[in-house]
């Protein structure tokens, strides 16, 4: 699903998101505390600047002692001093409250994206949790800004003439009550904007790469069109933001500027009333250079940030609990009922969709311990769904599974296989993390060194220092991550290896040799998705996958039995043998032992050629680095 | 050569500069803009002295008329100013966002008519960041520009105001304004080596991330998340460190920057009393004073916008760039009944200095099939790019039935010729959409039978929607990608079909199926095929292998294999 939909969907403020926010200010209580007590040193500031104007003016300069007056003003500017350094502890304080937010978030990207391998996991990472550090800290400092700088220019009003109060207080009430009022169509506007710049932005992507696409299809167009369609919408939400700007002006004329004229109007009755000259000045500088200038931030900082925030946050968290898996590695299999096969399927039956069409149906097979079974079919077919099925990673619709007498998924059977895919998982670090981390406690070098031996990994690990020698994924070959992920699954405890196109990136020798090693590990059951039809040579049994039909039986019954498994052959084998052969025997079953033939690569000997498999879209992130309209 | 724009992207033909385009595309509004910019800037410096007159004649006749009438002058000054603040905001967000759009709107159309030259020339991922991020900088230019004047009439003015109550006054602004320059740089000195290492921190946590998102099978199958997870994290306490420290620094930084201008403002009041005491200002005055160093102060915020138009004005250049590249005319001739005879006539093309075809003769006939070979490098799918007219050669002429491509109709050429790609974008929103693709989107049932035809039939009905799956949902292998892209061509009748590499990622019994329906598909229909394998070179009617820029040879593939060199392109073809 679009995440932008889902986005969309809820309204700003309904899932939940206040709550949870409110819950993790109440679990950093100390560093809201701390955040309370430097806050009141700008909070004295504030104070102070009006204050000291009013006594240097009621005091020094009206009654024409200068140096009363400029010592009432040194204390302001000392007050200055001290307000800065207290912002500087504000924002460490900050600080403790934003980077733990950004760590948590950090923990749930990381393992969204290791659990479920979301592509979008790393824009994530790298922009929207920078978008949320940032908005956060900046709604914590407007928010906290406006609430300790009208307090002290509040206490301030009352302490110069409490009258004062009640010319400023009720315009400002009704001004931040007006922008409250304002604040959630405002999110929704700006949310509106964020999703259709997000939408567009996808488009632009799929268009600039796909021009050479465009203009075979001569499509440029609709293309036009359609892209036109989404900058229009972009243009309506940007207008529609920027139209909710007057409620914005409103609250601040209202809030910040009618006091002003108010504080004016009421003068009079004021000086009559025994407000000082000094005190109506120093008012006057509390309205204009504390509660309007705060009331500014607030307004301009809350309807950009907050609803930024408000919309990164609802994608980084989704509401929901986290899904919890992956126990860590398997202990060593402890019972095997002695003869159990190591396979049975029964009436297998998947589909990835209730209305999708099956990828496999009704498959029943058996596999006895020890023996080592080949799958074959074309690219696409549903090889690796029926690996993911027997490893328990997919759940069938109809049918039962079980390995070594285990019932599939579960945990007993968990343990008792290893599944090795195409894409070899190597990671950063050493060897022998890289080699044991499959095993609960540490591997002996002795071992890692057998195993290396056994599956070829040898050579590779000798030219990196052993065991302790530094692995760079990037580095490595295709085929040198395979040989690391094949002597890893060797090491492990599970007595059936699943291997899917595991080999594809090594060559025949070596190819041979891994599989040997495993078909010579004690007690191993061997399933192959065959790269090369020697391994479906080698092997004790063969499955063909053709689309909803199997054939199950040794190659020389298949050969008999099934077309698709002849063509397969054919086509693995129709390697030209000479130079006036060319290679047009697809259907030729004659030739099954060309596969060596002339060594020429494109000769048809694989099954399968490695393009970009996997290519997922990722999924559309909040786009940043450039300033939003507005801010 | 004609240039027929009919309904299409029109391109405009003077390059001018996008920024001075755009400002006069928005000119009405700019103009409004500037000059409410400017009346409330104006107002905004009125409005201290207004009000310092008040406040004297309140302290002086607080109920005289004379005291009301600046009072409200001062309400009126307020109100108009509020009025004025809705009317600049409004109009400033439509501006810029008026502008963008049109910006946009003008860069997608050229493009288009550029088409994939332009992604050769500026690479996919910049034109995006072009079209997002620049276009959108570049949009905040005429509003910025408009409200210039105005912006910098501020501080200047209040610079001013002040001068006129007392050059002392202004005098003592000016002495303490450096020091803010001065603060302002150490912060970028400071701040950047955190940043740096905050950077360096959360690229080493990116980088675990993609590699294990790269093995999620593997550790899926092994249940070894926790492990990984931890392991991912591991450079975590490192990035809360440097985050620590960018806050500390930026903390340091901004209590300099919030001390400065109120201390600056002090020492105007200061002054300001001093002048009271001996009479030479009044207690208006002084607040006017004081209201006036806060307005020069605003001096950081003009040097913000200033920037913001510097980088708006780069952002434009680059859109600049982008429009000057010529866009591919086409011609209004119409195609001769006929097969698709491709000829190429001394074709010669360079790119990047390098000559990838030098003269290329070639003649393919019509209704037949031309498989393409030669080591990677050789220039395969370059000739196939000219043989549709995704590229025009630098030398030479490409005949469709005797046509040249540049003279034909756009959507005749483009109806006559069906391009199947290695890698094909999915265009549309839903699978069906991105087989439908093209000068007229094919019917469903040409559709599926084109996805039947390339083998997706199969995998598609196994997406959870099935043909109306959007492409963003569905995880497509390579192969998988490949075979829509065949089903794209094969749902439409086309004279002319050019496959560049566009089986490779197909295993050899689906490659053999689809061959099969290509070579069935559209009888009488011309293919040309770049090949890497032996098996479609061998079903080609003719083989032209290409070696350094030439047409080494010609031939049926089993004459050519007779020669050492030709079967050697296979054996470094594919490993």
């Amino acid at each position: 699903m679009p995440r932008h939909e889902r986005a969309r969907r809820q309204p700003a403020g309904s899932d939940g998101l206040r709550a949870r926010g409110l819950r993790f200010l109440g679990q950093q209580r100390r560093v809201v505390a701390r955040l309370v007590l430097w806050s009141v040193l700008e909070t004295a500031q504030t104070f102070l600047m009006g204050y000291a104007l009013a006594r240097a003016l009621d005091e020094g300069f009206l009654r024409g002692r200068t140096g009363v007056g400029l010592g009432w003003l040194g204390v302001a500017a000392l007050a200055v001093a001290v307000g800065a350094y207290g912002t500087g502890r504000v924002y460490r304080a900050v600080a403790a409250l934003v980077e733990p937010l950004r760590d948590r978030l950090v923990e749930r990207v990381v393992a969204r994206g290791v659990r479920q391998a979301e592509g979008g996991a790393l824009s994530a990472l790298t922009q929207q949790v920078e978008i949320a550090r940032d908005t956060f800290a900046g709604v914590v400092m407007v928010s906290r800004s406006f609430v300790f700088t009208a307090a002290g220019a509040l206490i301030g009003l009352a302490s110069l003439a409490p009258p004062l109060l009640l010319v400023v207080v009720p315009p400002l009430v009704v001004g931040v009550g007006l922008f409250a009022a304002s604040m959630r169509p405002l999110a929704h506007r700006q949310e509106a904007f964020l999703v259709a710049d997000e939408r567009l932005a996808d488009r632009f992507g799929d268009v600039c790469t796909g021009l050479r696409d465009v203009t075979a299809g001569g499509a440029e167009e609709q293309v036009a069109a359609d892209v036109g369609e989404r900058v229009e919408a972009e243009l309506r939400a940007a207008r529609s933001l920027a139209r909710w700007g007057i409620p914005r002006v409103a609250s601040i004329a209202v809030g910040g500027q009618l006091p002003i004229v108010l504080l004016l109007l009421t003068a009079p009755w004021l000086l009559r009333s025994g407000v000082t000259p000094g005190a109506l000045v120093g008012a006057l500088a509390y309205v204009t250079q504390s509660l309007l200038p705060a009331l500014q931030n607030l307004v301009h900082g809350m309807g950009t940030s907050g609803s930024r925030l408000a919309v990164v946050l609802r994608r980084l968290v989704p509401a929901g609990p986290a899904a919890v898996d992956g126990t860590g590695p398997d202990p060593r299999p402890d019972h095997t009922p002695e003869r159990a096969p190591a396979l049975t399927v029964s009436g297998l039956t998947f589909a990835y969709g209730p209305t999708c069409a099956p990828v496999v149906e009704g498959l029943t097979l058996s596999l006895p311990q020890g023996t080592r079974l080949a799958v074959v079919g074309p690219s696409g077919i549903g090889k690796s769904t029926l690996v993911s099925l027997t490893a328990g990673l997919l759940d069938p619709r109809h049918g039962t599974i079980s390995l070594c007498g285990h019932p599939v998924p579960g945990d007993t059977a968990h343990a008792h296989r290893v599944v090795i895919p195409q894409e070899a998982y190597v990671f950063s670090g050493t060897f022998a993390e890289n080699l044991g981390c499959l095993r609960p406690d540490p591997v002996p070098e002795s071992e890692l060194l057998a195993a290396a031996e056994a599956v070829g990994l040898a050579p590779l690990l000798a030219r990196h220092g052993g065991p302790g020698g530094r692995v760079d994924p990037a580095a490595l070959s295709a085929g040198e991550r395979q040989l690391i992920a094949l002597t890893r699954a060797w090491l492990s405890y599970a007595c059936v290896a699943l291997l899917d196109e595991a080999t594809c990136h090594l060559d025949p020798e070596a190819e041979e040799r891994a599989e040997r090693a495993f078909a010579s590990r004690a007690g191993t059951t061997l399933v192959v998705v065959a790269h090369r039809i020697a391994s479906a040579r080698r092997a004790d049994r063969v499955l063909v996958m053709d689309g909803r039909q199997c054939a199950y039986g040794t190659h020389d019954e298949l050969l008999e039995r099934s077309s698709l498994y002849r063509d397969l052959v054919g086509s693995w084998s129709a390697a030209p043998s000479g130079p006036s052969q060319p290679a047009l025997a697809l259907r030729d079953t004659d030739g099954v032992d060309a596969v060596a033939g002339a060594g020429l690569a494109g000769d048809g000997r694989h099954v399968v050629a490695h393009g970009s498999v996997g290519e997922v879209q990722a999924a559309g992130y909040l786009r940043d680095g450039r300033p939003l309209r507005g801010e | 050569m004609t240039t027929t724009t009919h309904g299409r992207p029109a391109p405009t033909q003077n390059p001018a500069s996008p920024l001075r385009e755009s400002v006069r595309r928005t000119g009405a509004r700019c103009a409004v803009l500037f000059l409410v910019a400017t009346v409330s800037t104006g107002l905004s410096l009125a409005l201290p002295l207004t009000l310092g007159r008040a406040l004297d004649m309140l302290l002086t006749h607080p109920d005289g008329t004379g005291a009301m009438r600046w009072v409200l002058w001062c309400a009126g000054i307020v109100l108009l100013l509020a009025v004025l603040d809705a009317v600049e905001t409004v109009l400033g967000g439509t501006t810029s966002a008026h502008a963008t759009a049109w910006l946009r709107h003008r860069l997608t159309g050229h493009l288009l008519a550029v088409g994939p030259r332009a992604g050769e020339r500026f690479g996919s991922g910049e034109l995006v960041a072009r079209l997002v991020g620049n276009a959108a900088q570049a949009g905040t230019a005429p509003a910025s520009l408009a409200a210039l004047l105005a912006a910098l009439a501020g501080p200047v003015g209040a610079v001013v105001a002040l001068g006129l109550l007392d050059p002392w006054l202004a005098a003592v602004f000016l002495a303490g304004a450096p020091l803010l320059a001065l603060l302002l740089r150490t912060f970028t000195q400071d701040s950047s080596r955190c940043v740096a290492d905050y950077q360096e921190a959360q690229g080493r946590i990116a980088g675990g991330l993609s590699e294990a998102i790269g093995g999620s099978r593997t550790i899926a199958a092994c249940g070894t998340a926790d492990r990984e997870v931890a392991r991912v994290l591991r450079p975590l306490p490192e990035l809360t460190r440097a985050g620590h420290r960018m806050w500390h620094v930026q903390g340091r930084a901004a209590a300099r920057a919030v001390a400065l201008a109120p201390l600056l403002q002090l020492g105007v009041v200061a002054v300001a009393g001093v002048l009271l005491v001996r009479g030479r200002l009044t207690v208006g005055e002084m607040l006017a004073a004081s209201r006036y160093a806060v307005l020069a102060a605003g001096v950081g915020v003009l040097v913000g916008q200033l920037s913001g138009l510097v980088r708006a004005r780069a952002s434009a250049r680059r859109l600049g760039e982008v429009l000057a590249e010529p866009v591919t005319p086409y011609g209004s001739r119409r195609l001769p009944p006929g097969q698709g005879r491709l000829e190429l006539r001394g074709v010669t093309a360079r790119r990047g200095g390098r000559t990838l075809l030098d003269g290329v003769d070639l003649v393919v006939p019509g209704g037949s099939t031309l498989a393409v070979v030669g080591r990677s490098g050789a220039g395969k799918s370059l000739l196939a790019a000219l043989a549709g007219r995704l590229a025009d050669p630098d030398d030479g002429t490409v005949l469709l039935d005797g046509v040249p491509l540049p003279e034909l109709d756009h959507d005749e050429l483009r109806r006559a010729i069906g391009y199947a790609f290695e890698r094909p974008a999915l265009l549309g929103d839903t699978v069906a959409d991105t087989i439908g693709f093209g000068v007229r989107a094919a019917p469903p049932d040409r559709i599926r039978a084109g996805a039947a035809a390339a083998r997706a039939d199969t995998f598609v009905r196994r997406l959870p929607d099935g043909y109306a799956t959007p492409c963003r949902d569905a995880p497509l292998s390579g192969g998988e990608r490949q075979r829509l892209g065949l089903a794209r061509v094969l749902a439409r009748d086309s004279r002319l079909l050019v496959l560049d590499d566009a089986l490779s990622s197909l295993d050899t019994v689906t490659e053999h199926q689809v061959v099969d329906a290509l070579l069935n598909h559209s009888p009488g229909g011309t293919r040309v095929i770049v090949a890497h394998r032996v098996s479609t070179a061998a079903r080609a009617d003719s083989v032209a292998w290409l070696d350094g820029g030439r047409v080494g040879a010609v031939g049926t593939h089993a004459r050519l294999w007779r020669e050492r060199g030709y079967r050697e392109v296979f054996a470094d073809g594919e490993g």
